[in-house]
């Protein structure tokens, strides 16, 4: 097991170096210039290509590509633009806002879309399991940012409950730290629990209708254990495996949520950097969300031989 | 930890929560949030010419000279100055008790070296200066001298121009920075300090009061007078979704909000804790920006087509909606309600559109149909709805329309590009300058017709450069307005752009906030809060 991790995490390199090169180039190729956005619309042409010179935009691309992979390779990636500022620094200010918000998202997911999805097999075709199908089709077809100016209409200019925007440590408690999050949480994790609830819900209708479900039950299992014990550990692995496509789901998703709700955090950072053509710091982000992408698969597989042990690496 | 322990910490947990908000209540009123019109992504106002990295350097850096809302450079940092009779040489006394947030104090040599720096970036009132400068030179630790060969009566003017780049006065360590490098450290000599452990580039910037800042006797007028402060700390917040703002806003999770979204202004409105009025007085200008360089317009009458078609009412609806308050028709460069405002030479912009004229015009320039490049910044609103207006004017007088819809980015990258059209260059393009910048001729880059060191778009007429000089050598206001309207008409009759009509914006803030004024920059000193 250990040498398959250590195999599957040195794979992870040409995956991340491949990923630096497409989006170096991408960037390369895409139109846009930072030069003309920090010199402003009072600045002279020769201005511009002077910014230009300055920050060595002007240099040819493979210089530039090899400068700065050279430099990543020394754990630097690069300096803002912009900010002046160190890319790493900006992620780490921004890393904790994002966390937080995938967290608890899987975390409020997870709880409702697995029980929502396993109740819905069960009571397969009655009220119960339309009801759950609906509110899945409903999560997966309105965008995260209609549900999240919904909830802050209701829920904070309505009923005066929770703020509009914004985002506080858990540093400074628990419970400010849960007000300002939990609405971006909903709103984020309302797509990705339609997809596990629908998932596990299809799974578990398969799973139920297995000879060893039944003979469970002849023995006399309690429904409860039948569901979460038998079926539920043996309709895990496609879950889990549609846990891990969703991330990136939520990555995506999480762009729209912190801007929606003015969360200091990655994807903010992403969208600000992409608009402005800050090209460390994009390359900086997406390298980072590759990374941990790659590494939250690698997570998926391992968690497969935990609930299978037919599955072994 | 026992049952009870339990118990007994839950409960002092929850009197804490309870009593949080009273403490939080007393020290609110301390702080001001504001959301300001754009990210603070950097905060060297030398190095950019945003106005966002203006505004808030106005709260770190001093100037010299400040304007007041007559746009009449007052002293700021300068307890006086003395001026030759020949305008070649000035010399300015600083104000004692003048101290950097580091606790040094503000010395000549520091300001010799902010105008220094100043100078290389400034090409409308900074190079000029530069130009006809024999020396800067310190006089002694509280006094500067210019020693100019050429006369420059508007020194004041640019010493305490608003427009950017504003002329700041840092230490001399950091001023010494090369113009086109970004400073790192924010030292300044004004109200407030900026406190870059806090500072999140895109969500938040912070400014604490300097408790060593001398302000001036006089009362605050915009950049000139006593900047007063009346918080201990000033919070930037960042908030890109315009809805999200408006809600923050009537929710009291912030105080002002720059530039509320016209659209949002009628919601804002209804609300009882929120007031709204004009921001900025002196507005801004819309601009249809002409190639020069390519048919069909680099001749006169393709340009006088467009003018003659085009209508400044449709361009404000589309613009700002029908809110009547906002805007006007603009038959002129010059901002309205400003003491240089003309409407010489401005005819062509006025009465019914006529497009048989103009098909008529476009065809004796030679035009036959080629695609005309219009390029649209559909992110930002104010440049994709005047695109927009452009895309439909252009079909009704017959242009083949070549409409290429970017970001502001990519058309910031593309309208530097003096190709033809046809090889990735361009004939038309959309932005606005701000009113404040087209008060005279100093500030206004986009009224420059020098031909290749002129604006993108790069118009070429020696006439128009006449009149601008004419302006910069009159004596009294009564000359400079005859320099302005003949300056007027011959920009017109050049057809330099066309400007699209004249609108203003709204601010917004909570009404327990007073002492918010109207301004092209927010104006913090003499705010309070309840």
């Amino acid at each position: 097991m250990l040498s398959y991790i250590a195999r599957r995490i040195v794979a992870t390199i040409p995956v991340v170096l491949m990923v630096a090169l497409f989006v170096f180039s991408l960037l390369y190729i895409a139109p846009g210039d930072p030069a003309a956005i920090i010199a402003g619309d009072q600045a002279t042409p020769a201005d511009v290509e002077r910014i230009r010179a300055s920050l060595g935009l002007d240099r040819p691309f493979l210089v530039r590509f090899f400068d700065w992979f050279w430099h990543v390779l020394h754990g630097d990636l690069g300096t803002s633009i912009f900010t002046n500022l160190p890319v790493t620094h900006m992620i780490a200010q921004r890393i904790e806002p994002t966390v937080s918000l995938m967290t608890l998202t899987l975390i409020l997911s997870l709880s409702l879309a697995i029980p929502m999805g396993v109740i819905a097999a069960w009571k397969h075709g009655t009220w119960i399991d339309r009801a759950v199908m609906m509110t899945a089709v409903l999560g997966f077809s309105t965008p995260v940012f209609v549900i999240g100016y919904v909830l802050a209409y209701i829920f904070a200019l309505r009923l005066d409950w929770l703020p509009v925007q914004g985002f506080t440590s858990i540093s400074e408690g628990l419970l400010p730290f849960l007000r300002n999050l939990i609405l971006p949480a909903v709103a984020l994790g309302l797509v990705y629990m339609a997809l596990i609830a629908r998932i596990t819900r299809a799974t578990m209708l398969d799973v139920l209708s297995q000879d060893y479900v039944r003979t469970a039950k002849a023995k006399g299992v309690g429904q409860r254990g039948v569901l979460f014990l038998h079926a539920l550990k043996n309709a895990a692995v496609p879950i889990v495996t549609i846990v891990g496509i969703g991330f990136a789901a939520l990555i995506g998703g999480a762009v729209v949520t912190e801007s929606v709700f003015a969360i200091p955090g990655l994807g903010r950072l992403t969208v600000d950097a992409i608009l402005r053509r800050d090209y460390p710091v994009i390359q900086g982000v997406v390298l980072l969300f590759s990374f941990v992408y790659v590494l939250v698969n690698l997570g998926v597989d391992l968690l497969y031989t935990l609930f299978d042990p037919r599955i072994r690496y | 930890m026992d049952r009870r322990g339990f118990l007994k910490a839950a409960a002092i947990a929850a009197t804490g929560a309870l009593t949080a908000p009273r403490l939080s209540l007393a020290a609110d009123n301390k702080t001001l949030r504001f959301i300001p019109q754009a990210n603070l992504a950097n905060l060297d106002p030398i190095w950019t010419t945003q106005y966002v990295v203006r505004n808030g350097s106005l709260l770190i850096w001093d100037m010299l000279y400040g304007v007041n809302d007559q746009l009449e450079p007052q002293p700021q940092m300068c307890e006086g100055h003395e001026a030759s009779a020949d305008f070649k040489t000035w010399t300015f006394k600083l104000r004692p008790g003048l101290k950097f947030h580091d606790g040094e104090p503000v010395l000549a040599k520091d300001a010799v070296a902010s105008i220094l720096r100043w100078m290389a970036r400034d090409a409308t009132m900074g190079g000029p200066i530069k130009k006809r400068m024999d020396a800067l030179e310190v006089v002694d630790d509280r006094t500067f001298r210019f020693r100019l060969n050429q006369p420059y009566p508007k020194m004041l003017f640019a010493l305490g121009k608003s427009s950017t780049p504003s002329l700041f006065i840092m230490p001399e360590r950091i001023a010494a920075t090369d113009p086109f490098k970004q400073i790192t450290e924010y030292v300044g000599s004004g109200p407030m300090r900026f406190n870059k452990d806090e500072w999140v580039p895109g969500a938040k910037a912070i400014f604490e009061k300097f408790d060593g800042y001398a302000p001036r006797s006089e009362k605050a007028n915009w950049l000139s007078g006593g900047k007063r402060i009346n918080f201990d700390r000033i919070e930037w917040q960042i908030v890109p979704d315009v809805a999200t703002a408006a809600a923050a806003l009537q929710n009291g999770e912030v105080d002002w909000w720059e530039t509320p979204s016209s659209d949002l202004v009628p919601l804002l409105k209804q609300n009882p804790n929120v007031a709204v009025d004009i921001a900025d007085p002196l507005g801004n200008i819309g601009s249809f920006r002409i190639n020069h360089l390519h048919p069909p317009f680099n001749d006169v009458r393709a340009r006088r087509a467009i003018q003659i078609a085009l209508s400044q009412e449709d361009y404000m609806g589309a613009v700002v909606g029908s809110d009547q308050a906002l805007w006007k028709t603009l038959p002129g460069f010059f901002t309205p309600d400003t003491p240089l405002y003309t409407e010489n030479g401005g005819e062509p912009l006025k009465g019914k559109r006529d497009y048989a004229l103009a098909k008529k015009l476009l065809a004796e320039a030679g035009y036959k149909n080629e695609p005309v490049v219009l390029l649209v910044a559909t992110d930002v609103g104010i440049t994709k709805a005047q695109g927009d207006v452009t895309a439909d004017l252009l079909k009704r007088i017959g242009v083949n329309v070549d409409y290429q819809a970017l970001d502001w980015g990519t058309v910031g990258q593309r309208r530097a590009k003096k190709e033809k059209p046809s090889e990735g260059g361009w004939n038309i393009f959309h932005t606005w300058h701000a009113g404040a910048d087209c008060v005279n001729p100093a500030p206004y880059i986009a009224l420059d017709a020098s031909g290749d060191t002129a604006w993108f778009g790069w118009p070429k007429s020696d006439l128009v450069q006449e009149k601008i000089g004419a302006w910069y050598a009159a004596p009294d206001l009564a000359a400079e307005k005859v320099a302005i309207a003949e300056l007027n008409k011959a920009a017109m009759d050049h057809v330099v752009y066309v400007p699209t009509g004249f609108f203003k914006g709204y601010q917004a803030w909570r009404k327990n906030v007073s002492g918010v004024v109207k301004a092209p920059f927010p104006v913090f000193w003499d705010v309070t809060k309840a």
